[in-house]
């Protein structure tokens, strides 16, 4: 784990290493306050905005069926009206839809941001200071001294090392 | 050479946001007490009207939606100051609007939590107030999906939802920071809260997502709940109700009374947890601005709708129109068109009055006018109906002035406890800025 102070060292940091073969999957930056970096430098791709759409369909359309198949069983007297109708269960359909995304959202926020999954508790967090950034690379133990000349040719003001227990 | 103000380090921030969280003054809990035991009476007025049923309010036929009603839409164009304003903000990414979102997704999730109860507190036999929700049950009767008061539940549900969900997302990463250093109650809080947050990039990543997704949702979410609102009363065919801008007049009304209340807020938790650093001059004199916008726009709704009544001259629509103009309703009409654009305009209109003063003045000011509005626009339609000889009067009850003062200090309370448990503006967003020069 290193400390930075200066983003730009921190991508420079980022990008040798995953220029020495470390993968994008093994680095996490932490910090106090989220960290911007350019395209290319630490890419986390998402599929938070699928999710949210396919979520917002599911709801909606499950949704409107339950309507459509509530009149039809439990027929209301409709004066020769359709049982049914689109204008009437429009905005039914349009809220159980945003309902649908809304839920969605948060169920692939907690997914993706790793929240909601079983955590390897081995492997250390580091207590970061505010306007401090710290890079933790995971590696195997042929790897460690590269690893750490690269970070601190970067310019890394504290490294460490730390074993999974 | 010109100088550049002084910072405030990141340090101090932290310290001052969180300062209010600790300990609470006489004044506070004074502040508390004096709310909660309005709340109380309140509650003794409801459980009478439990008891004795809907006869010891002024409802009576013709005049069968009241105060409860009023309040509801009330509490419910309120309740779009909060999200609705982060929203716009969040995505227009205004950097000013960052002490200001979160006191006001506080309100909207505190707004709606109070508008709601009020079709329950209406219904008289409020324990019953689960038949509306859509299940199969043994007295074969479903709700009537067709009906606009069955779309505002499930409207209402969806944003109560996603207004929870959008202020607690960016309520995490703070609540991680609080979880390391507090008394050991709180720390057990706020680390079960912050699920174990970490403050990694991916994290980072998934929550400015997140915000980003939710606020687009979240819009389209708070423009229809007003709509569907303004529905119960546009899809009947009484006089002044059955309009087509009543949506869109709704929404604005909505937006207007938000506005205000949002102001109103931030100036008293300028004063009271001592963030003059944070809510700043510039805060408040952009809100005016966008108050001072809704007052104009809120003008030229009104104005069009009555214009349109006039000019059709249809004589139901008129007794309504007369009720309100010149008939027993005028005084409320006149209040509310002095109280929602003539102290707005010259208050906020003019620019050596705006200051944070009047900024409070007027949204006080713009608060009573749009209680009235919905008053004007719930009593006066009911007690004069198309069938003229059933025309009545309501007169509210104490149980409804006791009911309705009890929600307003219940949305004290709740703020009141709110703003000790939580940052009231969110830190982990707010940067190092300069000082600003009141």
């Amino acid at each position: 784990m290193a400390d930075f102070r200066e983003q730009s060292k921190l991508e420079a940091a980022i990008l040798a290493l995953k220029a020495a073969g470390i993968d994008a999957d093994d680095m996490d930056v932490f910090s106090e306050e989220p960290v911007e970096f350019r395209r290319g430098i630490l890419d986390r791709p998402s599929r938070m905005s699928l999710v949210a759409v396919l979520g917002a369909i599911t709801t909606g359309g499950l949704a409107t069926a339950g309507v459509f198949a509530a009149q039809h069983n439990y027929r209301l007297i409709t004066g020769g009206m359709p049982v049914f109708s689109f204008w009437g269960t429009g905005v039914i359909t349009y809220e159980t839809t945003m309902l649908g995304s809304v839920l969605a959202t948060f169920g692939w926020f907690l997914w993706e941001s790793g929240l909601l999954r079983k955590r390897d508790h081995n492997i250390p967090v580091p207590t970061v200071l505010p306007g401090v950034m710290c890079l933790r690379v995971r590696c195997s133990d042929p790897h460690v001294t590269r690893v750490r000349q690269i970070l601190d040719s970067a310019g890394a003001t504290d490294t460490v090392r730390k074993e999974v227990a | 050479m010109a100088t550049s103000a002084p910072e405030l380090p990141y340090a101090k921030i932290r310290e001052d946001l969180f300062r209010p969280l600790s300990g609470g003054s006489a004044r506070y809990w004074i502040t508390i007490c004096a709310a909660l035991s309005i709340v109380i009476l309140g509650l003794v007025a409801w459980s009478i009207q439990v008891r004795d049923g809907m006869g010891v309010t002024g409802l009576n036929r013709p005049v069968f939606w009241g105060f409860y009603i009023v309040d509801f839409v009330f509490w419910i164009g309120i309740s779009h100051a909060g999200t609705l304003i982060s929203a716009i903000l969040r995505l227009t990414d205004a950097a000013w609007r960052k002490p200001v979102t979160r006191a006001a997704e506080a309100i909207t999730v505190f707004c709606l939590m109070i508008g709601g109860m009020f079709p329950i507190i209406h219904l008289g036999r409020s324990w019953l107030f689960y038949w509306l929700i859509p299940y199969p049950n043994p007295r074969l009767l479903w709700p009537n999906f067709r009906s606009p008061l069955l779309w505002d539940l499930v409207a209402i549900l969806t944003y109560v939802t996603g207004s929870v969900i959008y202020l607690y997302l960016p309520l995490i990463p703070d609540m991680a920071q609080l979880g390391e250093h507090n008394v050991p109650w709180r720390r057990r809080l706020y680390r079960i809260l912050s699920l174990g947050w970490t403050g990694s990039d991916r994290e980072w990543h998934a929550l400015e997502r997140a915000m980003k997704l939710m606020a687009c949702i979240i819009l389209a979410i708070a423009v229809s709940v007003h709509t569907v609102v303004s529905w119960d009363f546009a899809m009947s065919i009484a006089p002044m109700w059955h309009s087509t801008i009543f949506g869109p007049y709704f929404v604005v009304g909505a937006i207007f009374s938000g506005i205000a209340a949002l102001l109103l807020v931030m100036g008293t938790l300028r004063r009271a947890l001592g963030l003059e650093l944070y809510l700043t001059k510039h805060h408040f004199n952009n809100l005016s601005k966008l108050l001072l916008l809704m007052s104009l726009l809120w003008f030229y709704f009104t104005f069009a709708e009555y214009q349109t009544v006039w000019y059709g001259n249809e004589p139901s629509e008129m007794a309504v129109f007369a009720s309100k103009i010149r008939g027993p309703y005028a005084p409320f009409f006149w209040t509310m068109v002095f109280c929602n654009f003539v102290v707005p305009f010259i208050l906020l209109g003019i620019k050596k009055l705006r200051t944070i003063t009047t900024a409070m003045i007027a949204s006080v000011c713009v608060l009573i006018g749009m209680w009235l509005e919905r008053y004007l626009i719930v009593a006066p339609t009911l007690g004069n109906p198309r069938m003229t000889s059933a025309a009545g009067v309501y007169v509210p009850t104490w149980i409804e002035f006791a009911i309705t003062a009890a929600t307003f200090s219940g949305m004290i309370v709740l703020y009141l406890l709110f703003s000790k448990l939580f940052p009231i503006i969110a830190v982990w967003e707010f940067k190092p800025h300069p000082v600003e020069e009141e």
